[in-house]
């Protein structure tokens, strides 16, 4: 309640402009803003569009960090507006600039291209040895909750690109296929319904590949949502290195369980049924 | 697996340079201590060649040779394979980096042979 009472505080907003039919290179423009407590930079760039410049162009979506559309360079660190409180930032004035090691599409809307075509790349999807049984299944792919355990953390990567705009080598690199491709190859890979790791190889086991990550974790200090993309990458080396030397998890032989459930499965499902409906029986 | 191969070597060989530099210090830094001679001694030419003529050294050598040139090569074929490159002129460093590498080691083999076979007066 006292939150929502508190006095509005003037924050100057330094934001990168740049548009392409005009502009040859960026520059940047001064606003000042009330700010109120809990407004975030996201609410901020509608205010600043709504009343001051209504040609100022960013993306967004969601409002919630869950789309990953409004990553930005804010005050020198890429960040979700959306999850970015101004007053958090303790600063009288707020730099605002597109996300880097991304071209600049206009003011901060990066082209995000790369990121997509590098996480294609890595065939981000399971791949089973049977292609008859994902076409026509005759039963369930089965996970343990320890097998999704293991996975679990990089499941939630949203694709905002954050990292490899936190990434240095990306930076020298642009080749390199960065942490929010390598990570989510080790999370496919790593995935006990997939079989795919020997076609995923073309696009891994390359010199742009994990073995050109220098171990800065920027990434992981970047991400939104907790991954850990640094760590990712180095559970990918381990999994290539020991699937080079003969070591690597054979996975051939999914396991499944017919639509003809065993009885003892039937009665653990039956075990966690929801209750009785009491009402409109 | 070209990649992962070639990096694990490049991690693999790394204990093997530690092993064989150590042994390289003990027969020429630390010669007064393992040789029991002065160090003035020690320091002479005609002692390393001496000490050079040994089977156990010159195999310690080239493969001290193999394994530092393999690591270090490939560290800057890293180095300089992260510069924006183009597939041609990425293709154009691994092989000037391979050139490089075989010709230093056979140099180095030559130089290590000549000290191995080295005749004094002849």
């Amino acid at each position: 309640m006292s939150d929502k009472t508190t006095t509005p505080r003037e924050i100057t907003f330094r934001v990168r402009r740049f548009d392409p039919e005009t502009d040859s290179v960026p520059h940047w423009d001064e606003y000042r803003l009330n700010i109120t407590d809990g407004m975030t930079v996201l609410e901020a760039l509608h205010a600043l569009k709504a009343t001051q410049e209504p040609t100022l162009a960013w993306r967004s979506s969601c409002r919630m960090g869950v789309c990953g559309s409004c990553g930005m360079f804010i005050n020198h660190l890429p960040q979700l507006a959306c999850q970015t409180q101004v007053l958090h930032l303790g600063t009288d004035v707020v730099t605002v600039a597109p996300l880097p090691n991304y071209d600049n599409v206009k003011d901060l809307v990066p082209n995000l291209e790369p990121l997509i075509e590098k996480h294609a790349a890595i065939k981000p999807f399971i791949i089973h040895s049977n292609s008859k049984e994902i076409d026509e299944p005759t039963g369930e792919f089965l996970q343990t909750p320890d097998e999704r355990e293991a996975i679990s953390q990089f499941t939630h990567c949203i694709k905002c690109g954050l990292c490899l705009a936190a990434c240095p080598t990306v930076a020298t690199d642009p080749l390199f296929l960065g942490p929010q491709a390598l990570a989510q190859a080790y999370r496919y890979t790593a995935d006990n319904r997939d079989c795919g790791l020997q076609e995923r190889l073309e696009a891994v086991d390359i010199f742009h590949g994990p073995y050109q990550c220098h171990l800065a974790g920027a990434c992981s200090q970047a991400c939104p949502k907790g991954v850990d993309p640094a760590f990712g990458i180095q559970l990918l080396k381990r999994t290539l290195v020991l699937d080079s030397i003969g070591f690597g998890k054979k996975k051939s032989s999914v396991a499944k369980v017919s639509p003809l459930a065993p009885s003892g499965v039937v009665k653990a499902i039956e075990e966690f049924a929801p209750p009785p409906r009491t009402v409109g029986q | 697996m070209r990649e992962t191969r070639l990096w694990s070597l490049h991690l693999l060989v790394i204990p093997i340079i530690i092993v064989l530099l150590g042994l390289h210090l003990a027969v020429m830094h630390y010669a007064p201590v393992f040789y029991g001679m002065s160090v003035e001694k020690a320091r002479e030419f005609g002692a390393m060649i001496e000490r050079g003529k040994s089977v156990a050294q010159f195999v310690l050598y080239i493969l001290l040779l193999a394994a530092a040139l393999y690591h270090g090569l490939y560290g800057l074929r890293g180095i300089i394979r992260e510069l924006p490159l183009t597939p041609t002129l990425a293709k154009a460093v691994d092989v000037s980096i391979i050139g490089l590498g075989l010709f230093i080691f056979a140099f180095g083999t030559y130089v290590t042979w000549w000290t191995f076979s080295f005749k004094f007066g002849g």
